[in-house]
């Protein structure tokens, strides 16, 4: 495949991931957003598929193959588990208003592409839109983490900004090693595995969530 | 008279979106009936609703002034001129006479809207002001998306009138660039939002607390209750002449000849079809938001057209 | 045929004509009030016409000198096309007030303090016009100065003279205070140029502002820009337009709405353009910036703010907020593109032409609805919509004249107010285009945020005109209200006779505005970068890019189309009309179920809470317990957000710097003396080495 065609597919790509953290960022109902996240996963996948192509680097299907396993299907599925144990199915009021985390969105998109402007002439391996794209994904992903009250939707946040930096890293260079996108890979899994089965413990003894529990005691 | 070639065309156009509209409502009605496991009504049932209402008498509220009566016909005028201005079948001729851009056409549906609104609240009562006082909550919500959208489509042309948009769109090697994506998405939550489908507002409703346009529509009765539910079936074939326009202009005649009209022709069949599958599904889907909930949604609708001209601009 | 000059002189002869015939016939009151007004109106027309023959025929402008009244001063005056434009905008109003003055003033002002109000009203009215129609021929400081001052203390003169309770007076302090603020801005302003230039005409102090160095360039832009822009009712200094302009007489809210405010934006583009401008060169862009944003501030907030009132004339006052924002949105897109090179210079005209156009198009339809409204207030005398309410059928012509008016205002085709619009909105597109990067964004963002005004203010004059003339009658006065008289109708007949000519006939208008554009900045004017297909159709840019719109083409469509759907579905039919009271559940209808104007309005309040805070108290009655009620209230109030944000705090600030100084006055003549040495001492110490 051609660079100009592998760049144009990435730039689509790019558009159809920040579509996803758009609709993450604007729902009220946690199905949707591990839906999404599961979506933006997907496309991920496919991006990093497509530079393995381009490239011909064996390491980025494995990863492709890894994101596609673990992210899109193994870790919506614990979350979607977790959810329905709980019984929680929408967020009551998340701790920004919506409107307001939409207007901070926009700014920090516009800000990401100065940035990327300033940056400067990186080498990048694809060219075009994807290294804002992929800074913007990461600061939106650290966004949802701080604008939601339920741990679960701070965790699709993580799973978002995680997917962010993966997409920086296929637009700067090719991909990350292998080593450091598995090793990070589990760390999230792990993070999301310990989450989950602290909330369940939480609410099951204490009928709270975890953002309620804002107080130290001594 | 100097521009007769370039308006014969966009009247002819006009025409056609007038006669097509019921047929999409009854399309999607169709659609929706078939997905909740009921035969439901034909396909030409909008058809004989306008006959019908064609032969009865009006009933007309005792407080309605005397502009009550020029309501209708002059909605429907609105937006049968804002059809005259979206090529469908047709690009018109570089350089020619144009009736007007897509700022005219969201102009002369904004003008529908207040005369609609204006109706509502000539009747008195509380109907009638509960859905006027919604409508015109929603709408300036709704047109700053609007505009956005045209924008980031016609940064790329350089112009805002329809007709060149769709013929500089077509002409190039490659119609779609990736903020065309972003811009698709917000154009089809402006679709919802406009033609009042789930998950804004409920056409199939006469439940006062659940309907926004529908409750415009309480007072009038009989030819003007016709009028006006045409007008409602070609603003809805309207707005998907233009999002075919904007985003898929493919298979436009260059020239108004009859052996390139009928393919064209069958490309604008096949565009309103998919886009009539999308909305009954969306209609099948989802649920009606809560009113307070819109901003929100129209908040998403406006991220992603200002995302799609930050990728196209930045 | 008349000399210019000679014309000129008349035409302020009349108004001097007008107010002296008012005061010699005091006694026969409503003979006096007429004279004045005859004096007023053949003032405006003989205006309107000079200001015409300069802007059609571009040859040199006119001037005259004014009479000698200080020894060391020289008045002149000065008409070139842009304040040509200005005068025309400013007699075209005044015509109208002046038609509809005499039988208002009749109606209304009737019963208490009869003659002495008539007479007072209407030379302040004479005094009003003519001063804002000498400042903009004034061709030095003083006479800027001079007349700035005449219109302040005219129009003070007239807030304070119509209600009786303390509205006028309150309304009339803050006014007069706030607009001296702007005048002691604007007085340090022209007296450093006028030091620089070691002069006081404006030739001379062009010429100086040309060799001025950057930084003093733009502190004096801002200050104008905020002397002028507390008069013109740019946010945050607005605060005084929604007190005053109510409690003026309802042609002298639409004189104070229409002109006065546009006489303001005269004086900004005045010194933006052409005093202040370098020689060379782009102007600063963060002059162009700043009123851009300041523009879409005033925009958005000025309509929201007018969605929530409930006196009609408030409501139109936050309005003009509104429309001065827009006009601003313009102003700064041209001060940003102006001179910056043959691509954009053509864009910079569309811009300034849509700022101008829309100024001359708000002074006519806001003129209309001002009157509408008084029209409204003579015969019904309540102010609250909510006691208003099927006028529609008591008062057609007031309705339908008012009716055109917020069509007009709502930027709804095929009206002028759509003309403007579309040609702020092109500018912005295209600058945007042409701009790319960030500013492109910013100036795609504005124009986003103008169609979010433009949805508002529609919602807002639905509001305004359903809740006043249509439904039922809300109040026994409103029941019995009578059409007003014929003057009254011909005066607003005479503003939406000019809505619609501009909005049908947008080219012929656009040829109008050759003269002030090309005196401000070079490049194409804008009959040639406008309409390039003649005088029915405009567009903007040229071959290949830019669009074009016919709106007369689409009004004959409409109109046509209108024909014949009348005929197929208005037609009676066999099966006949009948009139049947609106279903209201099966009880009989009264006023109380029609939808009020706080109702009308309150899902907007709820979608905007963040920027309006509304204020919301509800009290439980005497002896309630948790699930009986003996009573209930409620009470909701938005205030202005500047109000509460800024002026409290200014206030508070004031006061207590006030407190601390009069702290520090001991009353003994020994501390006094001891500030009179230290102010010397200071004095000679910062100036006393040259």
């Amino acid at each position: 495949m051609s660079s100009p065609l592998a760049t144009a597919l990435i730039d689509y790509l790019g558009a159809l991931l920040l579509f996803t953290m758009i609709v993450i960022l604007g729902s009220s109902q946690l199905y949707r957003t591990i839906y999404a996240v599961a979506a933006q996963s997907a496309f991920l996948a496919a991006a990093a598929a497509v530079l393995a192509i381009a490239t011909r680097n064996l390491d980025l299907w494995v990863i492709a193959g890894i994101t596609i396993v673990v992210k899109a299907v193994l870790l919506p599925w614990l979350l979607i588990g977790v959810v329905r144990r709980i019984g929680v199915k929408r967020e009551i009021e998340p701790v920004v208003p919506t409107l307001l985390t939409l207007a901070i969105a926009a700014g920090t998109v516009v800000l990401s592409f100065q940035l990327a402007a300033s940056l400067g002439a990186v080498r990048q391996t694809v060219t075009g839109n994807a290294l804002p794209v992929g800074v913007a994904l990461t600061l939106l992903g650290v966004l949802v983490m701080a604008s939601r009250k339920t741990a679960l939707a701070q965790m699709v946040g993580l799973f978002a900004c995680e997917n962010g930096i993966f997409f920086t890293a296929i637009a700067v260079s090719q991909g990350m090693p292998l080593i450091i996108e598995i090793g990070v890979l589990l760390d999230v899994v792990l993070g999301a595995l310990v989450m989950g089965i602290f909330v369940l413990r939480v609410r099951s003894s204490v009928d709270a969530d975890i953002a309620d529990l804002s107080r130290l005691r001594a | 008279m100097p521009g007769a070639e370039a308006v014969l065309p966009a009247l002819a156009q006009a025409a056609l979106l007038v006669l097509l509209g019921p047929l999409v409502s009854g399309v999607i009605q169709k659609l929706k009936a078939r997905l909740q496991c009921r035969a439901g009504a034909s396909v030409a049932q909008p058809y004989r609703d306008l006959a019908k209402l064609l032969r009865k008498g009006t009933v007309q509220s005792d407080t309605a002034s005397a502009f009550y009566r020029a309501i209708p016909p002059l909605v429907l005028a609105a937006v049968v001129c804002a059809a005259a201005m979206v090529p469908v079948v047709v690009l018109p001729a570089a350089g020619g006479f144009t009736l007007g851009d897509a700022i005219l056409l969201v102009g002369l549906l904004a003008l529908a809207r207040f005369l609609t609104a204006l109706g509502a609240l000539d009747a008195g009562g509380a109907f009638g002001g509960m859905g006027a006082s919604r409508e015109m909550t929603v709408a300036p919500l709704v047109e700053p998306v609007l505009l956005l959208v045209v924008f980031s489509v016609a940064t790329a042309a350089g112009t805002t009138d329809l007709g060149l948009i769709a013929a500089r769109r077509a002409s190039d090697p490659a119609v779609w660039h990736s903020p065309d994506l972003l811009a698709l998405a917000a154009m089809l939550v402006l679709l919802l939002a406009e033609t009042g489908r789930i998950p804004v507002d409920n056409p199939d409703t006469h439940l006062e607390l659940t309907m926004i346009h529908e409750g415009m529509l309480l007072e009038q009765s009989g030819p003007g209750l016709a009028a006006m539910a045409l007008a409602s079936h070609t603003k809805q074939l309207v707005m998907m002449a233009v999002v075919g326009a904007l985003f898929f202009p493919i298979g436009l005649a260059p020239r108004p000849e009859p052996l390139l009209l009928v393919p064209a022709a069958l490309a604008f069949l096949g565009k309103t079809a998919v886009l009539a599958l999308f909305v009954g599904l969306v209609e099948s889907s989802y649920a009606k938001l809560r009113f307070f909930r819109l901003p929100q949604f129209l908040g998403m609708g406006f991220l992603c057209a200002f995302l799609a001209l930050a990728l196209r601009v930045l | 045929m008349i000399g210019s000059q000679s014309l000129l002189s008349w035409t302020f002869a009349c108004y001097g004509a007008g107010a002296v015939a008012c005061l010699l016939l005091r006694p026969a009151r409503r003979l006096s009030v007429l004279a004045g007004h005859l004096g007023i109106l053949a003032g405006a027309v003989l205006g309107a016409a000079l200001a015409l023959r300069v802007l059609l025929r571009p040859s040199a402008p006119v001037e005259a000198e004014l009479p000698q009244l200080l020894p060391f001063v020289r008045m002149s005056l000065r008409l070139d096309p842009l304040s040509a434009f200005f005068l025309l905008v400013i007699c075209l109003v005044g015509a109208a007030a002046a038609i509809y003055g005499p039988a208002y003033l009749a109606s209304h002002g009737g019963a208490k303090g009869g003659s002495v109000r008539g007479t007072v009203q209407t030379v302040a009215l004479a005094l009003f016009v003519a001063s804002m129609a000498l400042l903009v021929c004034a061709a030095d400081v003083f006479s800027f100065l001079f007349f700035w001052e005449a219109m302040t203390l005219a129009s003070w003169a007239l807030v304070v003279s119509e209600t009786d309770d303390g509205e006028g007076t309150r309304a009339g302090l803050l006014y007069v205070v706030m607009a001296h603020a702007g005048t002691a801005l604007l007085l340090v302003a022209f007296l450093v140029l006028a030091e620089r230039a070691q002069a006081f005409d404006f030739a001379a102090l062009r010429a100086a502002g040309r060799c001025l160095d950057d930084s003093t360039r733009t502190v004096l832009f801002f200050l104008a820009l905020a002397g002028f822009g507390g008069k013109a009712g740019v946010v945050p200094l607005h605060v005084w337009l929604p007190r005053a302009h109510p409690a003026a007489p309802s042609h002298v809210s639409a004189l104070m709405s229409g002109v006065m405010l546009k006489v303001a934006i005269y004086g900004i583009v005045r010194f933006g353009f052409d005093l202040l401008a370098p020689a060379a060169g782009p102007l600063p862009p963060a002059w162009g910036w700043t009123v851009l944003a300041l523009g879409t501030a005033s925009a958005v907030l000025g309509i929201l703010y007018a969605l929530q009132q409930h006196d009609l004339k408030r409501l139109l006052a936050f309005s003009s907020v509104e429309n001065v924002g827009i006009i601003l949105m313009g102003l700064g897109l041209a001060m940003r593109l102006a001179r910056t090179g043959s691509a954009l210079s053509g864009l910079a005209t569309l811009a300034l032409a849509g700022a101008l156009l829309h100024a001359a198009n708000h002074a006519a339809f806001k003129g209309l609805l001002f009157l509408g409204a008084g029209s409204v207030l003579s015969r019904t005398h309540e102010r609250s919509m909510e006691r208003l309410g099927g006028l529609a059928r008591r008062m057609p012509w007031t309705a339908w004249l008012f009716l055109l008016g917020a069509a007009a205002i709502a930027a709804l085709p095929p009206l002028n107010g759509f003309v403007s619009e579309w040609m702020t909105f092109q500018a912005l597109l295209l600058g945007g285009v042409r701009l790319g990067g960030s500013p492109g964004l910013a100036a795609a963002f504005a124009a986003s945020m103008l169609a979010l005004t433009g949805g508002l203010a529609a919602a807002c004059f639905v509001k305004a005109f359903g809740v006043t003339f249509l439904g039922r009658p809300r109040s026994a006065h409103t029941e019995k209200a009578t059409e007003s008289p014929l003057s009254m109708r011909l005066g607003m007949g005479l503003l939406a006779a000019v809505c619609l000519a501009v909005g049908l006939f947008p080219g012929g208008v656009v040829r109008l505005l050759d003269g002030p554009v090309r005196v401000l900045i070079a490049g194409p004017e804008p009959s040639r970068a406008l309409t390039v297909r003649g005088p029915l159709v405009l567009s903007s840019g040229s071959a290949p890019i830019g669009s074009s719109i016919s709106v007369t083409g689409s009004a004959a469509l409409l109109l046509a189309i209108f024909a014949v759907g009348a005929v197929v579905f208005a037609w009676p039919r066999a099966a006949g009309r009948r009139l049947a009271p609106t279903w209201t559940c099966g009880v009989s209808p009264q006023s109380r179920f029609d939808y009020t104007a706080t109702a009308f309005a309150k899902p907007l309040r709820l979608v905007f809470a963040a920027l309006y805070r509304p204020r919301r108290e509800l009290v439980r009655g005497e002896g309630s317990t948790t699930y009986f009620l003996t009573g209930l209230r409620y009470a909701g109030e938005v205030v202005d957000l500047a109000e509460t944000v800024l002026y409290a705090r200014v206030k508070h600030a004031v006061a207590t710097l006030s407190r601390g100084v009069r702290a520090r006055s001991t009353g003994r003549i020994h501390g006094y003396i001891g500030y009179v040495l230290l102010a010397l001492l200071a004095t000679l110490l910062l100036y006393g080495r040259s």
